[in-house]
């Protein structure tokens, strides 16, 4: 094997395999490992849960990983940034209450009352950034002053009652289908992409990464890391706010008390993709792969008739069976 | 000496990482008192032969013993139990815990269930007490600055009574009077009959420390030879493979030029008044011991720590103490003394972990041109000789003096005016320091302004047009141009009061 000698030109002959980055290669490991139980999963379920090979199905899955696919992405970069937002879930209900409150009740023009929406939702999750940043209060407490205020704040509002919307033809595009795909599975892939691109090829995304890595040595690098801060909690804030809009056009209304532990689905999904919660590494390839996996899992034991409250513990169990494995094979063929 | 003296061995051990071959048919022993030193270029293979007797690593062939037992499938703590007390290049210390709390690291004493602090105390004392170190046993270890924590790694390593004792660079950190109290400390030990390996780029401290000293090179062993009768002319050239390139003859030029950074009167915590003028176009060597405020004044000029009081000018201009962002937005950059904890992003790659410092010199509206990352990269790698497989491998897996070599082309990429470095040579071989030496000297004469902080006196007089003396965070001497003279200034930096 050839080392290179400190003078010499850069080792280009080196095979592209064997001088892979670390962190990838175990990444690598993972997403191969999650695309195999995706396969495994499909192929029971196809046999086993009646009706789960229809187009209609297929397409009802697609909607539901739009449900979590959409906040995800932005989940996966904060989740990177060595950072945590639990307040998906009454962020979604709160964006979705507040779009049928303005537009109905409050008269503002409905166009308006979704800006209105996209612009709260993003000050929010800013807000709960720069108590981050500025202050240095852990973002699972400043977020969690967000989920529990905005669901309370979104059921207040609400008496505990859905609040109709007006329908009309935005609504109508955004509940339905372009081209036979689902709108929301339609944006979904849209922002993955986006993010896909943000992630990996910005000064911004790197930055992220960065932060996560070595939040110390990104900022003596000269990285403004309060602002990274910010900018990924109103991210995940903007995003929630779209799934408001989506959840209150698939209802029909503003609702209150929807999407309840939406955000640990979310965190499940990016943890499930081998994105570290100690911040640093991971990817929105697995993410996707995770997305994947918890809505056929959740497809799956609707389909199976599995009791309701039963589905919670075999979705519990795979969960961190899942997470497990992840863990065991970076371990095996891994880091230092 | 029989057999059983041996406290390890390597037999036609072979390691590889992707890439590289960090130790090649490596045959190695170590046999009580006796203290080994391990000496080579910055990726080498030293710590990665320290890791494979430590058990951190696993030889992919060939074999490893620690008196008598093979290593093949034991962890770091069964190793551990063999008798074998590490000290890793890389601090492992619990910043928020205190000192005492560091050294007994999940061997707390213990009475009735609790940890007997009263007892934890005292074998504290007694374990920094027989380094010949006196620190507050009570203070948490993020207070101690690096030196203070390599010293609290040495005594608990120590402290363990191992049979097989194991430095890696220990003294990278610490000025002459610490290196002293470690050298003490080793021999120490040694006549006790526990077999010692030290590694260090510092040959004059090897010759006071050890009694033999294998050199390696590219992951080989070339010779285990008394250190004794050996000349450093000849190691150095076993080590480099090429007789070293004389030092170039030093201009020493003090600049004349208006300071471009000054600071009047400082004061915080560690500094009490401190005056100093940074001027470009020269090498600013600041010299001092352990607590003279050596890093809190660099932090403070770069605008990291607001001081108290005082005053801080850049190009003429008085600057908002504590402003870092805009300081370096002005030309200013600073790498720090703990390269893990503050320089390096462990999992990006050195091509990123480089760019890292000016990302929008390799992007258009925020999208990171790859081209222009790679060439920046290259160029710099070339540049400062970093030893990587590719560009991209991640910084994490660079040997320690690559690393900092990496840290330090940061700043060179961001083409900062003014450059502050805390121990930027700390843990870098010989032929790697020249190399960063001439970047000084490169930067100086291109007319930007070179802070240089080192614990290594030799060093700053061999390379500095002006040096000055700090104690209990003042200046208190200041040479320059032909003033400089080795004796003179190790004098005034160690000189009490
Ligand atoms: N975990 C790792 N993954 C990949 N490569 C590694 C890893 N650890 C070490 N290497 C490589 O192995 C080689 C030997 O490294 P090692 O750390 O043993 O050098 P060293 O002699 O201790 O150098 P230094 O004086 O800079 O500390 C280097 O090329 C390094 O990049
Ligand atoms: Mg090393």
């Amino acid at each position: 094997m050839s080392t290179t000698t400190p003078t010499g030109p850069p080792v280009a002959s080196t095979p592209a395999r064997a001088g892979g980055r670390l962190g990838r290669n175990t990444q690598r490991l993972n997403e191969i490992g999650l695309i195999g139980a995706i396969v495994v999963l499909f192929v029971v379920l196809a046999a086993t849960a009646p009706g789960f090979l229809t187009v209609t199905n297929q397409l009802a899955i697609l909607r539901d990983a739009a449900t979590v696919g959409v906040v995800a992405w932005a989940m996966t970069l904060v989740i990177v940034a060595g950072e945590i937002d639990i307040s998906i879930g009454p962020a979604v209900a709160f964006s979705s209450v507040l779009l049928a409150k303005a537009s109905g009740e409050w008269q503002v023009p409905f166009a308006l009352a979704v800006l209105l929406c996209l612009a709260v939702g993003l000050l929010l999750g800013a807000g709960a950034g720069f108590l981050r940043a500025r202050w240095g209060i852990p973002s699972f407490v400043a977020t969690l002053g967000l989920w529990s205020g905005l669901r309370g704040l979104a059921q207040y509002m609400t008496d505990g009652l859905p609040v109709p919307l007006e329908p009309n033809g935005f609504l109508d595009v955004l509940a339905g289908s372009i081209a036979g795909i689902p709108t929301p599975a339609i944006i979904m892939a849209v922002l993955f992409g986006v993010f896909l691109f943000v992630a990996n090829r910005t000064a911004y995304g790197r930055s992220v990464f960065a932060v996560g890595g070595n939040a110390e040595a990104a900022r003596l690098a000269g990285i403004s890391v309060a602002r990274i801060r910010v900018i990924l909690f109103a991210t995940t804030g903007l995003l929630a706010a779209v799934s408001g809009l989506l959840l209150a056009a698939r209802l029909g209304s503003g609702n209150g008390g929807a999407s309840v532990g939406l955000e640990f689905d979310v965190i499940a999904a990016v943890v499930i993709g081998g994105t570290s919660l100690a911040g640093g590494k991971g990817s929105l390839l697995g993410t996707l792969l995770g997305v994947a996996f918890i809505t056929f899992i959740g497809n799956g034991l609707v389909l199976l008739g599995v009791n309701a409250f039963f589905q919670d513990v075999v979705r519990g169990v795979i969960i961190v069976g899942a997470v497990l494995i992840n863990v065991l094979l970076s371990h095996r063929k891994g880091a230092p | 000496m029989s057999n059983t003296d041996v406290v390890a061995e390597v037999r036609a051990g072979t390691k590889r990482y992707p890439g590289v071959t960090a130790l090649s048919d490596v045959d190695f022993t170590v046999r009580r008192g006796e203290v080994r030193a391990l000496l080579g270029k910055n990726g080498a293979g030293k710590s990665t032969l320290i890791k494979v007797l430590s058990g951190a690593e696993h030889l992919d062939s060939g074999e490893a013993f620690v008196r008598g037992r093979p290593l093949a499938g034991l962890g770091t703590r069964d190793v551990a139990g063999l008798g074998v007390a590490t000290v890793y290049q890389e601090l492992s210390l619990v910043p928020d815990m205190t000192v005492a709390e560091n050294l007994f690291l999940g061997a707390w004493p213990r009475s009735r269930g609790a940890i007997d602090l009263r007892r934890m105390r005292a074998e504290a004392r007694e374990a920094m007490a027989r380094i010949g170190v006196h620190l507050d046993v009570d203070s948490p270890v993020d207070s101690l600055g690096s030196a203070g924590q390599q010293l609290v790694e040495i005594a608990r390593a120590v402290g363990q009574r191992p049979a097989l004792l194991i430095l890696d660079e220990p003294t990278s950190s610490l000025a002459a009077a610490e290196v002293r109290q470690v050298i003490d400390a080793v021999r120490h030990v040694a006549e006790q009959g526990v077999a010692v390996i030290y590694v260090s780029h510092r040959m004059d401290e090897i010759r006071q420390v050890a009694d033999t000293a294998t050199v390696v090179r590219d992951g080989r062993i070339v010779e285990t030879l008394p250190v004794g009768t050996a000349s450093t002319q000849e190691i150095v050239t076993m080590m480099l493979g090429t007789a070293p390139d004389a030092l170039a003859p030093r201009a020493r030029r003090p600049s004349a030029e208006r300071p471009v950074l000054s600071a009047r009167g400082l004061v915080s915590e560690k500094l009490h008044g401190l005056d100093l003028d940074v001027r470009p176009g020269e090498i600013l060597g600041i010299a001092g011991v352990l607590g003279s405020g050596r890093t809190e004044a660099l932090r403070a000029l770069v605008g990291l720590d607001r001081p108290d009081a005082g005053e801080i000018r850049l190009r003429g201009e008085a600057v908002r103490p504590g402003a870092f962002a805009a300081m370096l937005r002005r030309g200013l950059g600073i790498t720090p003394e703990n390269r893990r904890r503050q320089g390096i992003v462990p999992l990006l790659g050195v091509d990123e972990n480089i760019v890292i410092s000016d990302l929008r010199r390799v992007s258009r509206s925020g999208v990171l041109d790859r081209r222009a990352v790679r060439r920046a990269a290259q160029t710099l790698i070339d540049r400062l000789a970093i030893k990587t497989a590719r560009p991209g491998t991640p910084i994490g897996t660079l040997s320690g003096g690559n690393q900092q070599k990496a840290v330090l082309a940061r700043w060179l990429h961001a083409g900062s005016d003014v450059l502050l470095l805390d121990e930027p040579t700390r843990g870098v071989d010989v032929e790697a320091k020249r190399q960063i030496y001439h970047q000084m000297r490169e930067l100086a004469d291109d007319g930007r302004a070179v802070v240089f902080v080192s614990s290594e006196v030799e060093e700053l007089a061999d390379i500095c047009d002006r040096i000055v003396v700090l104690r209990g965070g003042r200046a208190v001497a200041e040479l320059s141009g032909d003033e400089i003279e080795l004796n003179r200034v190790l004098a005034l930096a160690i000189a009490e009061e």
